[in-house]
């Protein structure tokens, strides 16, 4: 960059930072606009948007790693046990539940309580109920932060995850790991900071579940893929060798600083920064998905090659055993090589139908390598500052869904009044129960969360005061947490 | 912007999926009411004056309510009446201020509550039947704000300026007042060749070729510029450029989004419309009412409907358990909130869940502007293509060749049982047949062709060459050509339209009338206004936003920058203009000028501060960093679209045909399987149908083209009046080797090659001059011609990886090393920042 061109942005830098607190901030962002000057991100090195910044204050966490079950499992099958729904089961459910209240498909006049086969014991010291589906997660259950008292607003998939992604049930809004990267910038030099691995089939929500909404899009979550070349592009044409390429990039540099020394703009040093990030990036990411150096051990632990049942009916398709556990292995290492915010999918959830095969299956996929990936962080000394979520856009009913009058129900519809989540790492409070769903697990009986609450809450394990990290668009200061959210205390160490 | 409302802290009062009932209000905690009669002047008219005006007076009406006004008050707010007179426990008013919904408590919490002394004392004046001894004095003060983009727009003349001989119209006046004012020169016309290739990007998207520079650089006739300027503005790649411009706003997409995010076959047919209306310059104006409107004008003819499919880019949710009435209101939000961003430069959206926090728009308003749109229903219109009477015959006639094989075979194969039938069946083999089908041949040779159809239906029952033919006819009727259709609106006068309480569709207030908001000019109607009223306000000369917004916009495209820089947002929280004079006269003239985009275009392009040089200039670092003063032009990386349509340009591949469905050039594998159960299967185009200009590309909101969203295409969910421009390794990796650009590398090698057949450095020369225009400077030169050795040199010493690179597209007579040599030097130069770059 010109020298003088940085000055510039340095001392703006500098007198941003120094006023940003403190009184005097407020007026002196709106002296700016009023003189036309302030932009977009002012602030920031044009050359390297995503270099670290240092957060409002210490952090616990540093890096995350998000596992999301599209679809939304049973938190009654598998978290949340309800004893009471087996002795009520077939029983209609009290109208005074039920009034005035919206279903995707169930007609609730006429539906039954569905009880749960599920056997539960307590894991622990904290003793949390877990269905005999999840055995391996029931030995972390002492490393985890559970909360079963989680509401969301959305009831459907698609509202439903943006909602649990960026805070609102819209269009438009920054996802959690966008708004991360934002504040915190990337640690990695030769990796995206937001990166995003599917197992399965699609999300409903598609791209918009990692876009970076309003803020500029090098903040979007980039999907790395898991057939072919991990990064799309990344493999040179055939046929031209990486010594063409090394060559190739050189003479761009080069002519490039030629056009620089003429013109001036300070855009095309970060065109040339950009190019010399990508040169390494191509040698990162090869090195990234490349599990040679792993201990057979390891490669065990997380089940990359267990047999995989067949029939998995709506799992994902096959394969899915094998790509979900790498994928989880995959977030351990792009967090050991600094990158910011890993995004797990699997879509496969939505169990209106044929809850238990189905659940079993997605349990046996999911159950082994998560727990793998809680002990190999933790052995690794990487647990502490790095937090896992397993979250889903909403929770089922305990109600047997009876579309169309079928009295037959073997599934659950959604439900966004109350279900579980849970965060393990980075500074949680493990070992924790939070919060309590009602007798039936209808609603809450103590301790809500709301979404912004828990993004309030996980801005906070960053180091970042979720009302102060903030993002001027169309004329307001947006945050994660909209207008609402509180920082839980309870969930923290 | 917010639809469910704050976090109300408890599931069963809070969740808007459970349906407005104020939960856990206890009315007997109700203060006890002051014994005595009550004076409302002496009593309750201060509590009011203390602790409510200020929100709910003369000057604001918060959320409907207005409390110095007997009959506004007991009319109620936007969630209906707050007094019930005699009623205390029915009375909103008090259970609120006495702290009883822990969802709403008056006054805000940052002011001091009311006494119960002051409760109880409102409490008796509401049991003894609220009485207003007088009405208010004052009416409700005029909506008035001094904020400047709601005043009128101003003709101002520019003044005086010294440097006369560098005006060339008087736009450079307003500019260069500005730039003497702080002693700053402007900056030297750029050169003619950065000049032609500015002015070819900005008005057609394309570069132009090599012999265009060399004709108008050569072009010595005074009027040469204007020359150029009129050839490009008449060339039918100036609709498209624009268009696509336009279409980032209308949020224009070719699948529903959402989960299922469905195909939708026709949109392009607004798409084109858009281009053609701008090729021929529809004004402006017309341009607006027809697609705000269009299917209400009188007569409207078919390119007027189409036109009204801007409001049909919305979003459709065919999610299974969807509530189709959330997403139809959902669908005239965001028709309201585009409206307004588009045409007015308001965040109107502010208002839909309360009143706007900044600019004086109340939440009653945004539902007066609602209750424009909500009344519509969306309809699709027959519209046949020309291909659809053909397909329609042969159709038919496949039909009628099914039909008469069927016929004759029942006649010739099936007839003569059939006359056995009804000649005479003994009664003991007629009780074997069907009761109905025994009926219909006791009819003898009366049977109609319906009936005759039943009877040969079932004797042919188990003739397998009957069962074949009929099926083949069945199959056939059941999959006709669809007609074509164009999506448009209609009005539906049934839909009444309420205020919706904290954006919740499921909790409507008060009814709200159409309207427009108090602070803009009144929109004059006979009766009730409606969606055609609006579009002809909207274009209004009175209205102070639409020419303002609209011309900043376009200014926005020549300069990187607008003179309000915060496009979307006119409103207090926007940024003012930097040159306010220049702003009012563009928006002045262009009305003037009858609303012509064409004539628009024309005056800032042949402007003096347009043709400057976008060379950054050192000694303006510090007191002008970003260029507002524009004492130079402002470089500008191309958008996605416009990236490939120059490399399919330079390289000879582009097919520039204009309009027609969309088309599905190729992507990398793995994208469509990204959508819900892959309901988006990319089948890729054939022929000329991959090399098409990028807007064209079929866009699947759930999983655009990589290459769009990549360089910041927007994701059409929303209305986008100004993208991105970041600048990521990912996209170096795209444009070094994703397949497309590769096979432009591929086809630009051979096109080097074939063009010039003479040195290595007149290669070199000419392919630098295809991607960036001007010729390479000697050090420029030198680095060529180093990279080509030492690729050349690589090349030959692998000949296998060699042919691989240089591809089919080798010219025969070229030894495969130098073929792949060319390849590496033709996408080393689709890279350099300059060829992304308009200058």
């Amino acid at each position: 960059m010109h020298s003088a061109i940085q000055q510039i942005h340095q001392s703006r830098r500098d007198f941003l930072a120094t006023m940003a607190n403190g009184i005097g901030g407020l007026a002196v962002a709106s002296l700016l606009r009023d003189d036309g000057v302030l932009a977009q991100e002012a602030t920031r090195d044009p050359a390297n948007p995503l270099a670290p910044r240092r957060p409002h204050f210490a952090p616990k966490a540093k890096a995350c790693i998000c596992i999301y079950l599209e679809g939304a499992p049973s938190q009654i099958d598998l978290f949340d046990p309800k004893p009471r729904l087996n002795a009520l089961h077939g029983q209609p459910l009290p109208e005074s539940l039920w009034r005035n209240v919206r279903f995707a498909f169930t007609q609730p006049a006429t539906a039954r309580i569905l009880g749960c086969p599920r056997v539960f014991h307590k894991h622990g010291q904290c003793g949390m109920d877990l269905s005999d589906l999840l055995p391996n997660l029931a030995t972390c259950a002492d490393d985890i932060c559970w909360i079963r008292s989680m509401h969301t607003e959305a009831f459907n998939h698609h509202p439903g995850q943006l909602f649990m992604n960026t805070g609102l049930p819209t269009f438009g809004r920054p996802t959690m790991g966008a708004w991360l990267n934002y504040g915190l910038g990337s640690e990695s030099r030769s990796l995206p900071g937001y990166v995003v691995l599917t197992a399965g089939r699609g999300t409903s929500g598609g791209a918009s579940n990692w876009s970076s909404g309003f803020l500029p899009s090098h903040y979007a979550g980039v999907l790395f893929r898991n057939q072919g070349e991990p990064v799309l592009n990344l493999n040179n044409p055939a046929g031209l060798s990486g010594e063409m390429q090394r060559r190739t990039i050189e003479t761009i540099g080069n002519l490039n600083r030629l056009r620089h020394q003429e013109i001036g703009d300070p855009e095309i040093n970060s065109r040339i920064a950009a190019y010399e990030l990508a040169f390494r990036m191509q040698a990162a990411a090869p090195e990234l998905i490349d599990l040679s150096g792993e201990t057979r051990q390891t490669l065990d632990m997380y089940g990359i090659d267990r047999p995989e049942p067949s029939g998995g009916g709506r799992g994902g398709g096959a394969g899915v055993f094998r790509q979900f556990a790498t994928n989880c292995l995959l977030a351990r290492r792009l967090v050991e090589r600094g990158v910011r915010f890993v995004n797990l999918y699997h879509a496969s959830w939505d169990h209106h139908s044929n809850l238990t095969p189905e659940l079993t299956f997605n349990c046996q996929m999911a159950d082994q390598p998560v727990a793998a990936l809680l002990k190999d962080l933790k052995r690794r000394g990487l647990l502490d500052s790095t937090l896992v979520l397993w979250l889903s856009e909403f929770g089922r009913t305990p109600l047997g869904e009876n579309r169309g009058g079928n009295p037959n129900a073997t599934g659950r519809d959604h439900h966004p009044f109350a279900f579980t989540i849970w965060m393990a790492g980075g500074g949680v409070n493990a070992g924790h129960i939070h919060g309590a769903s009602d007798e039936l697990g209808w609603g809450i009986a103590r301790d809500p969360v709301h979404i912004n609450d828990f993004h309030a809450t996980l801005l906070h394990l960053f180091g970042l005061d979720h009302l102060r990290l903030t993002y001027r668009y169309q004329g307001r200061d947006f945050r994660l947490t909209d207008v609402a959210g509180r920082v839980v205390r309870g969930l923290m160490a | 912007m917010r639809r469910l409302g704050l976090w109300l802290g408890c599931w069963l009062s809070g969740l808007p999926v459970v349906a407005a009932e104020p939960a856990n209000i206890d009315p007997r905690k109700l203060p006890a009411a002051t014994p005595g009669t009550i004076d409302f002047a002496r009593d309750i008219e201060p509590i009011f004056a203390k602790n409510c005006y200020s929100c709910h007076g003369p000057e604001k009406q918060r959320g409907g309510v207005r409390l110095d006004d007997a009959a506004a008050a007991l009319k109620g707010g936007n969630s209906g009446t707050i007094i019930v007179p005699g009623k205390a426990a029915a009375s909103r008013l008090l259970i609120v201020v006495a702290g009883l919904d822990r969802d709403l408590v008056m006054p805000p919490k940052e002011k001091m509550p009311l006494t119960a002394a002051e409760v109880g004392r409102l409490r008796a004046w509401i049991e003894q039947g609220a009485k207003w001894p007088r009405q208010a004095g004052g009416t409700t003060s005029a909506a008035k704000s001094a904020h400047w983009a709601f005043q009128p727009i101003r003709r101002v003349e520019p003044t005086v300026v010294k440097r006369q001989g560098w005006i060339r119209n008087d736009i450079d006046r307003f500019i260069l007042a500005r730039l003497e004012s702080e002693k700053i020169a402007p900056s030297a016309e750029a050169d003619r060749v950065t000049l032609i290739r500015r002015l070819s990007l900005d008005l057609l998207g394309l570069p132009p070729t090599p012999a265009e520079v060399d004709v108008f650089v050569r072009d010595s006739r005074p009027d040469a510029y204007g020359r150029l300027v009129e050839r490009l503005l008449s060339a039918p790649h100036y609709g498209e450029r624009w268009a696509r411009h336009w279409l980032d706003l209308a949020r224009y997409a070719d699948s529903d989004g959402y989960e299922q995010d469905r195909p939708r076959p026709y949109h392009w047919r607004y798409r084109d419309w858009v281009i053609q209306a701008i090729n021929r310059d529809l004004p402006f104006d017309q341009f607006t009412i027809e697609q705000l409107a269009g299917d209400l004008l009188p007569n409207a003819t078919l390119a007027q409907k189409t036109a009204t499919g801007f409001h049909r880019n919305t979003l459709t949710n065919r999610e299974g358990g969807t509530d189709k009435e959330q997403f139809r209101v959902e669908a005239c939000v965001d028709r309201v909130n585009t409206t307004a961003k588009v045409w007015l430069g308001l965040t109107l959206g502010c208002a839909q869940c309360h009143d706007h926090k900044y600019d004086p728009f109340s939440q009653r308003e945004y539902y007066q502007f609602f209750a424009f749109f909500n009344p519509d229903n969306e309809v699709d219109v027959p519209a046949p293509l020309p291909g659809d009477a053909a397909a329609r015959a042969a159709f038919d006639k496949r039909k009628a060749a099914l039909e008469r094989k069927l016929t004759d075979y029942q006649e010739t194969q099936l007839g003569p049982t059939l006359a056995m039938f009804v000649r005479g069946l003994e009664a003991e083999d007629r009780k074997k047949l069907p009761d109905k089908i025994a009926k219909l041949l006791g009819k003898g040779d009366k049977l109609n062709a319906k009936e005759r159809q039943l009877v040969f239906d079932y004797l042919g029952k188990d003739d397998k060459t009957y069962k074949q033919l009929s099926k083949a006819l069945a199959d056939h009727v059941k999959k006709p050509p669809t007609p074509a259709y164009v999506p448009t609106l209609a009005a539906n006068g049934g839909r009444k339209t309420h205020v919706l309480i904290r954006g919740d569709f499921l909790r409507p207030g008060v009814a709200a009338a159409p309207g427009v908001p108090a602070v803009l000019p009144p929109l004059k109607s006979r009766g009730q206004p409606g969606r055609l009223d609006l579009a002809r306000w909207v274009v209004s000369t009175e209205n102070p936003l639409t020419a303002r917004v609209i011309t900043n916009w376009v200014w926005h495209h020549y300069f990187g920058r607008g003179l309000v820089a915060t496009l979307e947002d006119f409103g207090a929280q926007g940024e003012r203009p930097s040159h306010p004079e220049l702003l009012d006269h563009l928006a002045s003239q262009f009305m003037q000028c009858g609303w012509s985009l064409k004539r628009l275009h024309r005056y800032i392009v042949t402007s003096a501060t347009y043709r400057q040089s976008s060379r950054v200039r050192p000694e303006l670092a510090g007191r002008d960093p970003m260029n507002i003063l524009l004492a130079r032009q402002n470089r500008i990386r191309f958008e996605a679209e416009i990236l490939r349509d120059n490399a399919l340009a330079v390289s000879g591949l582009l097919v520039g045909k204009v309009g027609g469905p969309s088309v599905k050039p190729p992507q990398p594998a793995g994208i469509s399987e990204l959508t819900y159960a892959n309901a988006a299967r990319w089948v890729e185009s054939k022929g000329e149908d991959r090399y098409r200009r990028g807007m064209y590309t079929w866009f699947q909101r759930t999983s655009p083209h990589p290459l769009l969203t990549m360089f910041d295409a927007p994701d059409a969910n929303l209305s986008c009046v100004r993208r991105d421009r970041t600048n990521t390794p990912l996209q170096a990796l795209t444009l070094l080797n994703d397949a497309t650009f590769v096979e432009c590398a591929q086809a630009l090698a051979k096109r080097i090659m074939t063009d010039k057949t003479g040195s290595v450095s007149e290669r070199l020369d000419h392919g630098f001059r295809l991607c960036v225009g001007r010729h390479p400077s000697a050090a420029e030169q030198e680095q060529l011609q180093t990279m080509y050795d030492e690729v050349l040199a690589l090349a030959q010493a692998n000949p296998k990886e060699a042919a691989r690179l240089a591809g089919a597209a080798s010219p025969a007579n070229v030894p495969v090393a130098e073929g792949a040599a060319w390849v590496t030097v033709a996408r080393m130069l689709m890279n350099l920042d300059e060829f992304v770059t308009r200058e």
